[in-house]
């Protein structure tokens, strides 16, 4: 059986020369569906990995109860020594936690096409840095604690204007010099940063955003997050900071996502009725030849099998140069979506997933045809002209 | 005309490649309409967006900054007339369905006239505090008529009493306009001034002006950026031709994404199409010969291979892009809240964009039949061997 399988697909794709046009329709098809599904979803990808990246295990962020976001919490000056003094927390080489008071404030930017739009700048305290081992600077130097300056991610740099070294950013107490260039790697490439207590007094705010912390070890989270939250004087959420950015990332890659998978679906329906349109005339140019190897004695499965064979193959083919397409286009190139700034990405998992399409594309497109021409009588078959 | 049941017939000999031709290409063609939809509603958006219109809002401070900042921003040179506005975010019953408020001082009808509220209604609003205007959209989504209580809730306003509900009451439904692509709901802002607590009365979250001249519009933006920027409250600037300059969604470049993607279905049916008018003439090369024996000139046969070619493109560009408008239609339904995707509009510029793409199509696949049977050897083709 396996056999007769083989040498029947064998066959077919010695003969897909003389149908190399009526084949394309499917390579076509699909090439064209997977670079459009992959394109799309390369910015979900993008940005869901950026946010990854910031996430790390070892760090556990600590927010107003139920706050959705950083911006919309507010941790008091009197609850941070009580965080930030708590159990499980990591010491820094001085002996203090190595834990840091945050801000989170959306400032307005020019982008580089002259429309407006936001980024986040954020407050670093004192152990800012410490917390943040992928953070470095590339260019002038850091901001200093108390000081009315900022440095700016080196991605943010490629996206919105005047935020050159030099430049000032308009904050409530009158403009803010950049003085360095910073790069993290993630997220925080789009933003800008400054001294937490010093913006807190142009903000004239008295609360924080968040708390950061490293945590002692992988496991202290559980002891950390009890302390916190059996405190009477606190009323605060702890997520381990992956976690809290998956959530984060979750609300703001949906849209792009479900867009992608629309878009993707409708053209996967116009591949699959151009799949069965080509198999229906593969099948009929073939007629003669399937009836003489059905009268030779080949099996009808082995015959509907290489039909079906037929057509995953030539899907496949066309997913992966439309995946190839869509990784040449995006892969790497920075993209923008709100306040966020990131790169787009074509990874091997979304390669994959696109073959898969393909292959549903083609079992689909595959099927009705294979079973059209297991079933037609042979006879019939090879007195047709 | 003369040569519809030949091709007729011609299109029935493979009902089956013909029905899956048509399918594939009213598939493709709803993405197009779909997709060069949503860029005509952008391009209404903007094309009816005011020249002279301006929004300025505080920097920073979700609170809002204090009234005074209207009066301060109607002081400037090349200001016409100002409004000062509130928001009231929130949902009604659950928060999946969230709706929002713009609470307007007595001033908006010279700043948003265009919205279409007559001054009597504006009048039923300043007797009434709780009376609001709702659009069509809005009033047809709250299924509310003229006269209903409609109730929202806010958790981001607070109240001086400490409840987080406010009830209103429609007293009139006006028509939508393009440049509010969800329609608008419209409150009195001394109502939700005075029910703030006394500490964050007096404020604004929004201050909408005119220029004096179209022309002057950016320049007066920039006046204001530049009048706040080292004051106690910086103000953040825009015309509403920038703000609604459409191409712009999340700083995602609207026009190339759904440009490409339009145009990635459009190649996937030209192989489709130019494949299956091919081989539909490979089939009956000897029918075309005896055409041209008969005296069918080049001409004759040429136009009934276009003809059959274009057939399946219009017909399934006419039914792609109805099926779109349908669909469009839905998207509000399906969307979960908070998406703010335009919807598409099969404005006449779609349907001809649509219309010429299917024309190419159909020229493009029946180009290369209609130069194998301009080339064909009569003789040969006649006795089956071509």
């Amino acid at each position: 059986m396996l056999r007769q399988i083989f040498i029947v697909s064998a066959l077919n794709f010695k003969s897909l020369k003389g149908r190399f046009w009526q084949s394309m329709v499917i390579v076509v098809g699909l090439g064209a569906t997977i670079g459009v599904l992959l394109s799309m979803m390369s910015m979900t990808v993008g940005l869901r990995a950026a946010y990854d990246r910031v996430g790390d295990p070892g760090r556990a962020i600590v927010v107003s109860k139920g706050a959705e976001s950083e911006g919309s919490s507010s941790v008091t000056r009197a609850m941070a020594p009580i965080i930030m003094d708590a159990p499980g927390v990591a010491k820094d080489v001085d002996g203090k936690p190595l834990a840091d008071r945050q801000l989170n404030i959306g400032v307005p930017v020019l982008r580089l096409n002259g429309t407006k739009g936001y980024t986040t700048m954020r407050g670093f305290g004192p152990k800012g840095v410490a917390l943040r081992p992928e953070f470095h600077m590339l260019k002038g130097r850091m901001f200093q604690a108390g000081k009315r300056e900022l440095v700016v991610g080196v991605g943010a740099q490629t996206m919105f204007q005047n935020v050159k070294i030099g430049d000032q950013v308009i904050l409530p107490d009158g403009g803010w010099p950049i003085v360095g260039v910073y790069q993290t790697g993630d997220i925080l490439d789009g933003q800008l940063v400054g001294d937490t207590e010093t913006m807190l007094t142009a903000f004239h705010r008295s609360a924080y955003n968040s708390i950061l912390v490293r945590l002692a070890s992988h496991d202290t989270l559980d002891a950390f997050r009890r302390a916190l939250t059996t405190n009477p004087a606190l009323s605060v959420t702890v997520e381990r900071h992956s976690d809290w950015y998956k959530k984060i990332s979750g609300q703001a890659t949906t849209l792009l996502a479900v867009l992608a998978y629309v878009v993707g679906f409708v053209m996967a329906i116009g591949a699959l009725f151009g799949c069965l349109n080509t198999m229906y005339a593969a099948i009929s140019t073939r007629g003669r030849e399937i009836a003489t190897l059905r009268a030779l004695g080949y099996g009808a499965f082995p015959v509907a099998m290489s039909v079906v064979l037929e057509a995953v193959a030539l899907a496949v083919a066309g997913a992966l140069a439309g995946a190839a397409i869509a990784w040449l286009m995006n892969d790497g190139r920075q993209g923008i979506w709100g306040v966020n700034i990131f790169h787009l990405s074509v990874p091997p998992s979304m390669i994959g997933l696109g073959v898969g399409w393909a292959i549903v594309v083609a079992l689909l497109g595959g099927l009705l045809p294979s079973i059209r021409a297991a079933r037609r009588p042979v006879v019939e078959a090879l007195r047709a002209t | 005309m003369y040569y519809l049941p030949l091709i007729w017939a011609a299109i029935l000999r493979k009902p089956t490649r013909a029905v899956l031709t048509l399918l594939s290409v009213m598939v493709a063609f709803t993405l197009f309409g779909l997709m060069v939809g949503m860029n005509a509603t952008f391009d209404t958006v903007a094309a009816k967006a005011r020249a002279d219109r301006i929004f300025t809002w505080p920097r920073f401070g979700g609170d809002g900054v204090p009234v005074a900042v209207a009066r301060q921003v109607a002081a400037i040179p090349g200001v016409k007339a100002v409004t000062a506005l509130n928001f009231l975010p929130g949902y009604v019953q659950d928060p999946k369905n969230q709706a929002f408020m713009l609470m307007v001082d007595k001033d908006v009808a010279s700043v948003f006239g265009d919205y279409g509220v007559a001054p009597e209604q504006w009048n039923l609003v300043w007797k009434d505090r709780t009376g609001i205007v709702m659009s069509r959209m809005q009033a047809a989504r709250w299924h509310k008529k003229v006269g209903d209580t409609f109730t929202m809730i806010s958790k981001q306003v607070k109240r001086a009493d400490g409840k987080n509900s406010w009830d209103f009451k429609l007293l009139a439904i006006v028509d939508d306009i393009p440049q509010a692509g969800n329609g608008f709901i419209f409150g009195n802002y001394d109502y939700i001034d005075k029910a703030k607590p006394v500490a964050d009365q007096g404020k604004v979250n929004e201050v909408d002006l005119l220029a004096d001249d179209p022309a002057n519009a950016s320049a007066v933006a920039a006046r204001i950026d530049q009048a706040f920027a080292n004051s106690a409250t910086p103000m953040q600037t825009i015309t509403e031709k920038l703000a609604r300059s459409g191409n712009d969604f999340g700083g995602l470049d609207v026009k190339k994404i759904t440009g490409g993607i339009a145009l990635a279905g459009m190649f996937m049916v030209l192989f489709l199409t130019g494949n299956g008018i091919a081989e539909s003439v490979r089939e009956r090369f000897a029918e075309f010969a005896t055409l041209k024996t008969i005296g069918f000139t080049d001409r004759a046969v040429a136009t009934m291979v276009v003809l059959e070619a274009a057939l399946p493109c219009v017909v399934g560009a006419a039914l792609g892009v109805g099926l779109a408008a349908i669909l469009a239609r839905q998207i509000p339904k399906l969307m979960p809240p908070g998406f703010g995707i335009p919807l598409p509009t099969m404005s006449p510029m779609v349907m001809l964009w649509a219309a010429l793409s299917a024309l190419v199509v159909a020229a493009l696949s029946a180009a290369l039949p209609v130069l194998w049977l301009k080339r064909m050897d009569i003789a040969t083709a006649l006795s089956g061997r071509a």
